[in-house]
């Protein structure tokens, strides 16, 4: 049998490892293959990106070899896939290989598009990309004092992070000792400040605590550079000094090209994580257009469950498990707490206090992070 | 109010068993302990020991799932094989001693009949022969199901 995994992020990493792992007898022995398509040679763990925003974490950090990370069963290319041919059982990559399939696992992730909002990009600070996080670290480090926005665009990767960022800013202002000279003004785009009622519900009150002001239902226009001003569709502005925006997401534009799902995002099965119309063909993370966080600790309980079916399919033939919608998320409350979320698709998160344990136990998983993509956590 | 009345004048409870002032004054101590480590840790201290143990569960997961280094430390348990390391242990030592001591070597056809004359040259021939012979064989062996199964 062969398995085709495409995509060497945290989900199509994981599923690969763990798979090697469950079928390692059968590999030996030749009855199944394992293969990755990937689009780098290099592994990045994404959460990374918050901590080198705020001078917390330098970038090299954040790298590991792909290669390194996976079981030597696995057959490995740097060969992104150009070309779904579903019905054939087949993907053409960009060096025009052919790879022929009996099970394909799709984990091609996200990506942000802040080029949707004119004035988004040339006027806003992000830390969804490496050079971006740096940016961003040098315009906090240069920053004197002033008007402060954040701004949130849906649906965005890490369900956590336009709350985390707030806080982060927050801190890093106080330890500067210019916490008093910064106004900081969050918007989000619907009528409360989380899209988890329960994260909103304990956000509030901190960011009353903070005196982090909030204006919600603020969904944004446009950006206009030269006078610093905030626009929303519901015809409300900000002038601002130094904007931080979380910007939209959307699938990759392979799985648009491919017309295999509507904004890059794959219709899947809640349960079984399979593409609608194709049993054989899984997704997971960022991919699929589940009512999940846009997480990697969703992909990873994704991956668990999908290695376990594929490899009951080549054991006896049918799966064994169903996806429950679990995440867990870490919380940054600030630098030197944490607390967590953890929910699934019929149970919402109940948030405890944040702590200086849960933080400690945050940075450890930044370390445990390899152990996990390895299928070893 | 009279209820109120009523509690006060009970007499007090006895205490848990196991919880007396000792126990507490304990427990009290380790919370101390726990506060001070919390203290003196660091995110860094943090990040570097788990950074550690991580990389130590990734080594010690390759090294328990490679079947081959199972199969040796299998191997080595047995008393002829550590009987043999001890020995190869010892070899060497001596070895090392008997080089800084000795001559060098005279070299030309000369010397290498003079070595090959000496029986212990012919012993350590023997012994590596007969160590080739089962090295090959072995190998042989473990390559036979691949070669049948082509």
């Amino acid at each position: 049998m062969r398995i085709l995994v495409v995509g060497g992020g945290t989900g199509g990493t994981i599923i690969a490892n763990n798979l090697a792992r469950r079928l390692s007898a059968e590999l030996r022995t030749g009855k199944v293959s394992l293969t990755m398509l990937s689009a780098s040679d290099r592994h990045m763990y994404q959460p990374g990106l918050l901590y080198v925003a705020f001078g917390q974490m330098m970038p090299d950090t954040l790298y590991r070899d792909q290669a390194s990370l996976l079981e030597a069963s696995i057959e490995f290319h740097v060969d992104p896939v150009k070309h779904f041919m579903l019905d054939e059982r087949r993907v053409k990559t960009q060096s025009d290989r052919v790879f022929d399939y009996d099970i394909l696992v799709i984990a091609t992730g996200s990506r942000m598009v802040p080029e949707e909002i004119p004035g988004l990009v040339e006027g806003s600070e992000t830390f969804y990309s490496e050079a971006g996080a740096i940016k961003m670290y040098k315009a906090l480090r240069n920053f004197k004092g002033g008007r402060v926005a954040i701004v949130v665009g849906v649906p965005h990767k890490c369900p956590i992070a336009p709350v985390e960022v707030t806080f982060s800013l927050h801190d890093y202002f106080k330890t500067r000792g210019i916490r008093d000279k910064v106004e900081i003004k969050y918007h989000y785009p619907i009528n409360r400040i989380h899209s988890i009622e329960n994260v909103a519900k304990w956000a509030k009150p901190e960011f009353d605590r903070m005196g982090v002001a909030y204006e919600t239902l603020f969904n944004l226009k446009e950006v206009d550079v030269q006078n610093k001003v905030i626009h929303s569709e519901e015809d409300t502005e900000y002038a601002y000094d130094l904007l931080i925006s979380i910007p939209a997401h959307r699938g990759m534009a392979v799985i648009e090209e491919n017309r295999l799902g509507q904004a890059g995002w794959i219709p899947t099965d809640r349960h079984q994580l399979t593409m609608e119309g194709y049993d054989n063909v899984y997704v997971l993370g960022d991919t699929t257009n589940l009512p999940v966080s846009k997480t990697g600790s969703a992909a990873h309980f994704e991956a668990e469950v999908i290695a376990d079916n594929i490899a009951s399919i080549v054991k006896i033939g049918t799966p064994v498990r169903e996806y429950d919608g679990k995440v867990y998320c870490f919380i940054e409350a600030g630098h030197d707490q944490a607390t967590y979320a953890m929910f699934n698709y019929l149970n919402p998160p109940d948030l405890k206090p944040a702590n200086k344990s849960m933080h400690w136990f945050k940075m450890s998983y930044n370390q445990m992070y390899w152990s996990s993509v390895r299928g070893l956590l | 109010m009279t209820s109120q009345i009523e509690v006060s004048d009970r007499p007090a409870p006895p205490s848990e068993p196991g919880v007396g002032p000792a126990e507490l004054a304990r427990l009290s101590e380790l919370a101390t302990l726990v506060t001070a480590a919390q203290d003196a840790m660091s995110d860094d201290i943090v990040t570097r020991l788990s950074a550690a143990l991580n990389e130590g569960m990734i080594l010690l997961d390759r090294l328990t799932r490679n079947q081959a280094l199972m199969r040796l430390l299998h191997t080595l348990e047995r008393a002829e094989c550590q009987n043999l390391l001890e020995a190869l242990a010892e070899a060497l030592a001596a070895t090392s001693r008997d080089l800084a001591k000795g001559r060098a070597a005279d070299g030309g056809l000369g010397g290498w009949v003079r070595l090959l004359r000496d029986p212990d040259t012919c012993e350590t021939l023997r012994l590596v022969s007969v160590l080739g012979s089962h090295l090959s064989r072995n190998l042989q062996a473990s390559r036979a199901p691949d070669s049948s199964s082509s």
